[in-house]
């Protein structure tokens, strides 16, 4: 890695990521590589809790960028997302230095000399100062070259996808009072989407496209061995195979890894040597968070608790669900 | 290679995926920095910078390998290098025993030789490979392909050459080996013929713009659709809705006018010292709000199905909306559009509610929604009919009628009847009509596009 925090290869971005636990699939580093080379937002999109933020954050320490995150919601503005003005404090200091504008006036002969001499002095209250800074203007401005992850891009309105747009082609943002302030630094940029509604073409058009899915059992496995190195490894084996067969079941929430990964620690924390049935009544609601899917879970558990784990198509699934 | 890639990505076009010039740009830039020696990472620049949208993925991973196929035939094996002198003689005499074409066949099979490009091309001109332009067909043209190289006769012969090397006393172990490797080239032969079949499809398909196919689908009646068109309007239908509501955003944060809004306007007001020269007023949250009524009757079968396609659109852009089926009595399908993807979901309604024989009876359920689902309805929702109006000579409820449409912003309503047909026979069209704010006919997309544009903006 250069001081510019490059990666020169695919292989070499997977390994950086490896090293921050995260276990990146080839078409995974190859797509952020050519994020990276490109100059290009990555979309991120999957059913929740397959990795997309942690992707971003695991960049970031990769990268050994600072990692700065723009959560989405119903309602966001450029208020919340860009800048804002911070009016008390411009109040207070106007309070504050009342004496000391009278004292500049005072010396002042006409109106209109005291009004050019305020004029002067408005660079004071307009600067950056009082200029409260929301994640993306930080991102622009930062000194250190950054990541920033504007998290489930889907959740926030039409119109703000279409302001984000303007700051993501050319990263600069104008400020009325201050001017243009454009990027120092181009951050890596990663979006994420959970495919609650559909995103704007000219959104997608502008980024590169990674979907994410839930993986492989190997995969996983790999995912819990890696974070949840205590769990025996048989237990573990038999908790992911669990695991890639409730996904398989028609449930209102499929559980995602990080779900995974709180039960095998949940396991661990009670000492389970196998998984029984008073295991899994115990702790199956750790995996799953709604009552109608554990009821169900528990059904086919029990009846076809001998049958074979099978491999079934969770894209499906998933893309039905949506 | 890269009119390759420009063909690839027509195909992709062709088979509905929108991919616009600065993305094939993108592609483009994408395999300059990756290069095409790694087949993975060529595969994945493409998907990434093309594909945008998970539902699309499935037809680029049909495309790619037909596109990007290295183009070596598929492994062939040759049986006759195992044999001694003597055996080879045998087989040579009993080769002559077949007619000309038939000899030709089996000595391609026995050497292991793959069809050349130019025999490949022959065959195709033969079953008229030009005129085809659809995936589906691959199988059959393939399988017609077969039939002209005679692959059944083929396939006896080859028995019969096994039977006369028998006879002729080869060894079991050396003829077992032999007839593996003769199939296993039959396999490769028709591979062969399934990957150079695909590919011309594909490229008849890329040749084809999609636009022409919509823009006659504009005007067409819906009542003279194939499935195939339905599948397009469906996805129409799903894009009209989606860019209607971007327009429908914009609108919605231009319009002002409500309450004073303090913080915004000491924002605004920064520079004149906060004094308020510029008043902010809060948005006027007039976001839309729909119940939704759709006749899925006999009558209205044509096009209940892209009907329910446009309610999921709907639903799936404006998120208050209530949406409910009859025939005769109403049934809340707002669940089944919310779980699942379009098609299924619109099968789904379909399937629960089978429509029998003139037993419409929009009356009785007004009646029911009246009763069940009033709350649905207040003073910020717009009422939406979609129905042919044709009673079958029962109760309209008119009264009912009426009460909705007072509790409602605006009703409107979409028939897809032509309108000097409204009022005939069962017809209570012209009895409902005074009561709605707007009646539309939609008989076609572009009548449609009008009315959905009518409804998310003018109300």
């Amino acid at each position: 890695m250069d001081e510019n925090h490059r990666f020169r290869s695919p292989q070499e971005l997977k390994n950086a990521l490896a090293k921050q636990m995260y276990i990146a699939s080839n078409e995974i580093s190859t797509i952020l590589y050519l994020s990276q080379q490109l100059g290009k937002p990555l979309l991120a999109e999957g059913p929740a809790g397959v990795g997309k933020t942690e992707l971003a954050k695991a960049l970031a320490s990769a990268t050994g960028r600072q990692l700065i995150r723009l959560q989405c919601y119903e309602g966001l503005d450029e208020t919340k997302a860009l800048y804002e003005w911070e009016y008390a404090k411009q109040l207070l200091y106007t309070q504050l230095l009342r004496d000391k504008l009278q004292e500049t006036l005072s010396s002042a002969g006409s109106l209109k000399e005291a009004a050019d001499k305020i004029a002067a002095e408005e660079d004071v209250f307009f600067s950056m100062r009082f200029l409260l800074q929301r994640p993306l203007l930080r991102a622009i401005l930062s000194d250190e070259p950054t990541v920033l992850l504007v998290d489930e891009i889907d959740r926030a309105d039409a119109e703000f996808e279409a302001f984000l747009l303007e700051v993501l082609s050319d990263f600069q943002v104008s400020v009325p009072e201050l001017g243009t302030l454009a990027a120092i630094h181009h951050p890596l940029v990663v979006l994420t989407s959970n495919n609650t509604r559909e995103l704007s073409e000219a959104l997608k058009r502008r980024c590169l496209y990674l979907f994410i899915d839930y993986p492989s059992i190997e995969q996983e496995l790999a995912v819990v061995r890696m974070k949840v190195p205590e769990l025996a490894p048989k237990m573990a084996q038999q908790a992911v195979e669990l695991v890639h067969r409730l996904r398989g079941l028609d449930l209102r929430k499929a559980p995602s890894i990080s779900e995974t990964l709180d039960w095998a620690k949940a396991l661990v924390t009670l000492n389970a040597h196998n998984l029984d049935e008073t295991t899994l009544e115990s702790t199956l609601s750790v995996l799953l968070k709604h009552e109608a899917d554990l009821q169900r879970a528990r059904k086919k558990l029990t009846s076809s608790s001998s049958s074979p784990v099978r491999r079934w198509d969770d894209t499906d699934q998933w893309r039905r669900s949506n | 290679m890269d009119q390759r890639i420009v063909q690839f990505i027509a195909a992709l076009r062709a088979q509905g995926v929108r991919v616009s010039l600065a993305e094939s740009k993108d592609a483009f830039d994408a395999i300059n920095e990756m290069g095409i020696q790694d087949r993975e990472h060529f595969r994945v620049s493409l998907r990434s910078t093309l594909v945008k949208d998970a539902n699309d993925q499935p037809a680029f991973d049909e495309l790619f390998p037909l596109f990007f196929q290295t183009d070596q035939p598929p492994a062939f094996s040759n049986p006759m290098q195992n044999l001694t002198p003597e055996q080879a003689k045998e087989l040579a005499n009993s080769l002559r025993k077949f007619t000309q074409q038939l000899r030709q066949m089996l000595e391609k099979l026995m050497q292991g030789k793959p069809l050349s490009q130019e025999e490949l091309r022959q065959l195709g001109d033969l079953v008229n490979l030009d005129e085809v332009s659809d995936m589906r067909f691959q199988e059959w043209k393939s399988r017609q392909m077969e039939q002209a190289l005679q692959f059944r006769e083929v396939q006896q012969a080859l028995e019969e050459l096994m039977e006369m090397l028998r006879q002729m006393g080869m060894d079991k172990d050396s003829m077992e080996q032999m007839r593996e490797q003769l199939e296993g080239n039959q396999q490769s032969i028709q591979d062969q013929i399934r990957q150079f079949v695909g590919q011309r499809i594909m490229e008849n398909m890329a040749q084809q713009t999609r636009q022409e196919k919509l823009d006659g689908l504009y005007n067409r009646p819906f009542n003279s659709l194939s499935e195939e068109d339905m599948r397009l309007l469906q996805k129409e239908v799903r894009r009209l809705a989606a860019i209607l509501r971007t327009r429908l955003a914009l609108r919605l944060k231009r319009a002002k006018g409500g309450q004073l809004d303090v913080k915004s306007t000491m924002r605004a007001n920064v520079k004149y010292g906060y004094v308020p020269v510029e008043l902010k007023r809060r948005d006027h949250t007039l976001k839309p709000r729909i119940v939704i009524l759709c006749d899925i009757s006999t009558s209205m079968r044509h096009c209940s199905e892209l009907m329910l396609s446009l309610l999921f659109a709907i639903q799936d852009q404006i998120s208050k909306t209530h949406a409910f089926a009859y025939i005769d009595h109403l049934e809340y399908i707002s669940p089944d559009l919310n779980t699942r993807q379009p098609t299924e979901a619109v099968s789904q309604v379909l399937q629960r509610m089978p429509s029998g024989h003139y037993n419409t009876d929009l009356g009785f359920s007004l009646e029911n929604l009246n009763r069940d689902y009033l709350d649905t309805i207040d003073p910020h929702s717009t009422f939406i009919i979609v129905g042919d109006g044709r009673n079958n000579y029962n109760d309209p409820h008119l009264d009912t009628f009426r009460l909705l449409t007072r509790r409602s912003r605006a009703t409107i309503w979409l028939n897809p009847e032509t309108v000097s047909l409204w009022g005939t026979g069962d017809s209570d069209m012209l009895k409902y009509a005074p009561f709605c704010s707007r009646a539309f006919q939609v008989s076609n997309l572009g009548q449609l596009a009008t009315a959905i544009d009518h409804l998310l903006l003018n109300q």
